[in-house]
């Protein structure tokens, strides 16, 4: 070949490589990220080499699908830690498969409990992170937003703003069911958008008008029935707990939540043995229903993210949402024990055992938090009737609080206890410390729970 | 051009007459007829398994094809010496490299065709969408393969001018499987904030310079229609534009080498 010939070659070559460079950087790897990638976005955890082999010989779904089915035998054994791993993967390997993401986050947000079925919430900020990492993976279809909501709604129950969040993402996808679309009415009413909640439910009404006279099939007519039911009962509970008379600028003194009704909390905590305690107290409302929330937490509730130290603590809960890694290794080294206190008979009264589970609370630290937090967002209806729906009527002479959720009414007290006390270790041992409410005031009445006499107030006028 | 022709028709012959290349491509379409009756194995709905896995097999099988068919090609006429007797016609040596390559894309191109005509078959007697527009998309994800192929030969044909066949095969394949996995790396250290800028930096040269096999891997929204994509036209317009681009380069690089050896 000549040198001039050879000359032109490279001069060609040189040409084709500037323009295949240029191609790939401007035009096609910014819309292969965008369309064609599996992962439609980056996941910070890689395959091993041999898993990595199969995802590029193209078989993703397949191995994907036998993990899957491998996985329901370790569901079938109750073999839980080992389905963990596997939801992982398949994720990785197949981040369409839309059930693992909504069955991995069910499973390890509400899965993982102590041997008093007391759910593991350490593990939550997982579930959570697996969800939205779902929602980037899948943001063609509601199914991911709305397992996410759930979540909040329904786990958490409490940081009502998340739930409805991920509800109006999930009603902004066409594939919605109709049905599942009444929640976000719900869940505005826990966040106090009552008028939001309203709109919604008119709006679905609307919807469910024209899909009978689409198709008259049951389902259609029973979730306008529903629909309809749920705004009646809405508009009466706008009447009667003062809603509209305020809205209106008038007084609600003549309203069911006039006067605020005195919750009269008070509470002692007895520690029995070590990790064992014995939770009482007052609630001076009557009917059945409250649940007061116990959280017993680390004080420095430290966490490692990307290598910097968070403290995720918060008054009777934790920041969720504080990582987008899906961590199935929770803080081994953390504790979080979160109960509910029934109250029957305008008193609380509960043994709380965490010594059969020291893995799920390995008291590691030398400070912790007692946390009673009362929200009447989480209320039921008929307690709401009195309380309203964000606690305007509800009062308590000395723990009363609106700093801990900005802008909520709540009931919290928290009590700091050393880890010497909770394992009746050091000055502790044979002693059974107490921590108690500055008004608690002890009784000589016997009100354990076998022994209560229900005083069940009679519904007529005369009151006999 | 028409010594060029003669070549690659040569070359076709010599490809279809190869065992080793047909008993491939027999396994590749045994496995695309037994593929329904795998999908049972998962859990996953059996459209989406079937669509995977015999895009899978078609990508796997084609690969394995385009190397084993091209890394043997100059090196087998040198060993046999029958390149001396082409050479001594009035053919230059980029004419003989440019009709072997083109041989083996026909090759590799009557084998896919084939591949893809059981695919479509196979798949339109297992969906529960039988249109055309649903068949039709299944060809897409081959078409692109085709030119993922090509350029993989052309790879296998510029190292084949100055590597052994063997040391050919393990560099081809290498090469096949770091340029599947350009774009996800790639995407990986720019979305990482925690990498060093340098590194990223380098991974960028490294992606626009080197081919990159991943842009041709588009069966996801094939295997999960759900999936809304942009501009699906250009984008194929591009990444075809993109692998001529690129086999040219390998061509031409190929001619200087070829060019220069003692045969």
């Amino acid at each position: 070949m000549r040198r001039n010939n050879k000359s032109n070659l490279i001069g060609v070559g040189v040409f084709f490589l500037l323009c295949a460079g240029l191609l790939q950087r401007l035009a096609i790897y910014p819309t292969w990220t965008r369309d064609y990638n599996k992962s439609r976005t980056q996941i910070n955890t890689s395959l091993d080499p041999q898993q990595m082999m199969f995802a590029l010989a193209g078989f993703r779904e397949m191995l994907a699908g036998i993990l899957w089915v491998r996985a329901d035998a370790f569901f079938d054994t109750g073999n839980y830690d080992a389905i963990l791993p596997i939801i992982r993967l398949v994720t990785l390997l197949d981040p369409q498969q839309i059930d693992v993401y909504a069955t991995g986050m069910w499973h390890i947000g509400y899965n993982f409990t102590d041997e008093e079925q007391r759910s593991d919430r350490r593990y939550i900020p997982s579930a959570l992170a697996l969800g939205k990492e779902g929602c980037r993976q899948n943001p063609e279809t509601y199914e991911m937003f709305f397992e996410t909501g759930w979540m909040w709604y329904h786990k958490i129950d409490d940081d009502y703003p998340e739930a409805v969040k991920y509800f109006i993402e999930a009603q902004q996808r066409p594939d919605m069911i109709p049905a599942r679309k009444n929640l976000l009415m719900m869940a505005y009413q826990r966040n106090f958008q009552i008028d939001d909640a309203l709109n919604m439910g008119f709006k679905l009404y609307d919807d469910a008008l024209k899909r009978v006279e689409e198709d008259g099939a049951s389902g259609n007519k029973q979730n306008r029935d529903t629909l309809e039911n749920n705004i009646d009962t809405m508009l009466v509970r706008m009447v009667q707990r003062g809603y509209v008379a305020e809205k209106a600028g008038r007084s609600t003194a003549k309203y069911d939540i006039s006067p605020p009704f005195d919750v009269g909390f008070s509470a002692k905590v007895t520690v029995l043995e070590p990790m064992v305690l014995r939770v009482e107290g007052t609630w001076n409302v009557r009917p059945v229903g409250t649940r007061v929330r116990i959280v017993l937490r680390d004080k420095d509730y430290t966490v490692v993210d990307h290598g910097v130290t968070k403290n995720i603590g918060r008054p009777a809960g934790m920041d969720w949402d504080f990582s987008n890694d899906v961590n199935l290794d929770p803080p081994r080294d953390k504790t979080f024990m979160q109960d509910q206190l029934f109250v029957k008979n305008t008193r609380f009264n509960k043994k709380i055992d965490m010594s059969k589970d020291p893995p799920m609370y390995p008291f590691t630290s030398d400070k912790y938090l007692i946390e009673f937090y009362y929200n009447p967002r989480s209320a039921p209806p008929h307690i709401q009737d009195k309380f309203g729906w964000n606690g305007e009527g509800m009062t308590d002479k000395h723990f009363l609080n609106d700093k801990v959720r900005p802008g909520q009414k709540c009931i919290y007290y928290a009590m700091e206890v050393p880890r010497d006390a909770i394992l009746l270790h050091g000055q502790y041992q044979d002693k059974h410390p107490v921590f108690k409410t500055p008004n608690y005031v002890e009784t000589k009445q016997d009100y354990n729970q076998d022994q209560i006499l229900l005083d069940i107030p009679s519904l007529r006028a005369s009151g006999k | 051009m028409r010594q060029i022709l003669s070549i690659a028709t040569t070359t076709v012959g010599e490809a279809i007459r190869r065992r080793v290349l047909l008993i491939i491509l027999l396994i590749g379409v045994l496995f695309l007829v037994v593929a329904p009756g795998l999908g049972v194995l998962s859990a996953r709905s059996e459209t989406v398994v079937l669509r995977g896995m015999m895009l899978g097999i078609i990508q796997l099988t084609s690969a394995v094809i385009a190397i084993v068919l091209t890394v043997y090609m100059i090196p087998n006429e040198i060993e046999r010496r029958t390149i001396y007797t082409i050479l001594s016609k009035p053919v230059q040596r980029w004419q003989f490299l440019i009709g072997k390559y083109l041989g083996a894309v026909f090759s590799l191109g009557l084998m896919m065709a084939l591949m893809t005509a059981v695919l479509v078959f196979v798949f339109w007697l297992q969906a529960s969408d039988q249109s055309l527009a649903a068949v039709g998309a299944m060809v897409k994800a081959p078409t692109m393969y085709f030119v993922q192929m090509s350029l993989l030969a052309a790879v296998a044909i510029f190292f084949s001018t100055f590597v052994a066949p063997l040391v050919n095969f393990f560099l081809t394949g290498g090469m096949y499987l770091l340029g599947s996995l350009f774009n996800p790396f790639f995407q990986t250290l720019q979305e990482n904030q925690g990498t060093h800028p340098v590194t990223k930096a380098f991974a960028g040269i490294v992606n626009t310079i080197l081919p990159n096999f991943a842009n041709y891997n588009v069966q996801n929204p094939i295997i999960n229609p759900t999936q809304v994509i942009q501009n699906e036209s250009r984008y194929y317009l591009e990444v075809t534009f993109y692998g001529l681009f690129y086999i040219g380069i390998l061509l031409v690089a190929g001619i200087l080498i070829f060019d220069r050896r003692e045969v």
